[in-house]
C-alpha cells in the first residue's frame, strides 16, 4: 500500500465519526479537501487533524444545523437541550450522594437503592430530552409526536401525583423536585407547543420530503454498487 | 458572526470556490493567519446552507475526485455586507479614538 492509500484509509476511518447522511453527501468532497492539504509522503492524519474531524463529526450528530428561517423549531430544540440540564444536574447530585453514602459506609440498603435508581432516572430523562432535540431538530415527525405524547403523560403523572398527595405533600415528592418537575413539565409543554405551530409544520413536511428523496437516492446509488459494499470502501 | 464565517463568506464573494479553494483564499485573505482544517470548514459550510447564505453551484470531477463548488446566495451577499459595514465603522472608530487620545494613530 503506497503512503497516500495508507493515509486515505485513515481520513476515512476518521470520517465514520460524521452521520450517516452527512457522509452519504459530503465524504467524497471532504476526503478530496483532505488529500489535497496533505504532505508529501505522509502516512497519518496526525492528531490536530484527527480531533479536528471527530469534533466535527461529534458537533454534527449532537446539534444538528436547523435552519434559521425554521425559528420556532429552533426554538424548541434549544428548550430541550435546556431541559436536559435538571434531570442532568439531577444525576451528578445523585451520582455524589451515592459515592458519598458508599464512603462513609453507613448507609442502608434501602437508601442506596434509591439513591440509584435516581441516578438511573437522571440519566434516562436526559438522554431523551437530547434525543428529542435532536431528531425534532432534523424534521422528524415521529420525534413530534412523540414529543407531544410525552408531555400528555408526564402532565397525567404530575396531576396524578398532586391529586393523591393534596397541597402539601405531592406524594412522595419533596418540595424543591416537585418545583423541578413543574420546571421541565413546562420547558416540554412549551417545546412541544412551538413544534405544532403552522411554521414548524412546515418545516417537519419539507424534511420529511427532503428524507425521502435521499433515501431514494441512495437506494438508487445502492443497486449500482457491488452488493453489501460499504460507503468505505466505494467512492 | 464568527471570524471564520466571515473569512469564509469573503472567499465567496467574488465567484465560486470549491473547500479546498476556500481554505487557501482564507489563509491568504487572513495574511496567513486562519488555517481552516477540513471538519471545522464542513460544519461551518453546513450552517452557512442551512441558514441559506451559501448554495452549492456545480460540481466537477478532477482527478477522480469530486469538488463541489460553493457560491454566496443573495441573502449572504446582504449578510456579509452587512458584517462588513459594521467591522468597519467599529474600526474607524477605535482608530479615532485612539487618534484623539494620543494623537498616535495614522
Amino acid at each position: 500500500m503506497t503512503d497516500q492509500e495508507h493515509l486515505e484509509r485513515a481520513y476515512r476511518r476518521r470520517l465514520a465519526w460524521y452521520p450517516r447522511a452527512f457522509r452519504d453527501e459530503h465524504g467524497p468532497e471532504i476526503l478530496a479537501v483532505l488529500m489535497a492539504g496533505a504532505r508529501d509522503g505522509q502516512r497519518r492524519p496526525g492528531l490536530a487533524g484527527s480531533a479536528d474531524l471527530i469534533r466535527g463529526g461529534l458537533w454534527l450528530r449532537l446539534v444538528p444545523s436547523v435552519p434559521r428561517s425554521a425559528r420556532t423549531v429552533r426554538a424548541a430544540v434549544w428548550l430541550m437541550r435546556a431541559g436536559a440540564v435538571i434531570p442532568a444536574v439531577s444525576l451528578v447530585l445523585s451520582l455524589v450522594t451515592l459515592a458519598a453514602m458508599i464512603s462513609a459506609g453507613s448507609a442502608g440498603q434501602q437508601d442506596v437503592a434509591q439513591a440509584i435508581l435516581r441516578a438511573i432516572g437522571g440519566l434516562v430523562v436526559t438522554a431523551l430530552w437530547l434525543w428529542m432535540a435532536r431528531a425534532n431538530g432534523q424534521g422528524r415527525n415521529g420525534a413530534r409526536i412523540f414529543s407531544a405524547v410525552l408531555s400528555g403523560v408526564v402532565t397525567l403523572a404530575l396531576a396524578t401525583a398532586v391529586g393523591l398527595g393534596g397541597p402539601g405533600h405531592v406524594a412522595g415528592m419533596t418540595v424543591p423536585s416537585l418545583i423541578l418537575s413543574v420546571l421541565n413539565w413546562l420547558i416540554g409543554l412549551a417545546a412541544a407547543g412551538l413544534l405544532w405551530l403552522p411554521a414548524s409544520t412546515a418545516f417537519f413536511r419539507s424534511q420529511g420530503l427532503e428524507q425521502a428523496q435521499h433515501q431514494a437516492q441512495m437506494a438508487a446509488r445502492a443497486r449500482f454498487d457491488r452488493p453489501g459494499a460499504r460507503w468505505v470502501r466505494q467512492v | 458572526m464568527q471570524e471564520a464565517t466571515f473569512l469564509i463568506l469573503t472567499a465567496l464573494a467574488d465567484g465560486s470556490q470549491h473547500g479546498y479553494g476556500i481554505i487557501t483564499d482564507v489563509q491568504e485573505i487572513s495574511g496567513g493567519r486562519v488555517r481552516l482544517r477540513a471538519g471545522t470548514l464542513y460544519t461551518a459550510l453546513d450552517r452557512l446552507r442551512a441558514d441559506g447564505l451559501i448554495g452549492v453551484d456545480r460540481e466537477e470531477v478532477v482527478d477522480g475526485r469530486l469538488r463541489r463548488y460553493y457560491r454566496l446566495t443573495p441573502a449572504g451577499t446582504g449578510r456579509l455586507a452587512a458584517e462588513a459595514a459594521r467591522l468597519q465603522a467599529h474600526a474607524a472608530a477605535g482608530l479615532r479614538r485612539l487618534n484623539v487620545a494620543g494623537g498616535m494613530a495614522t
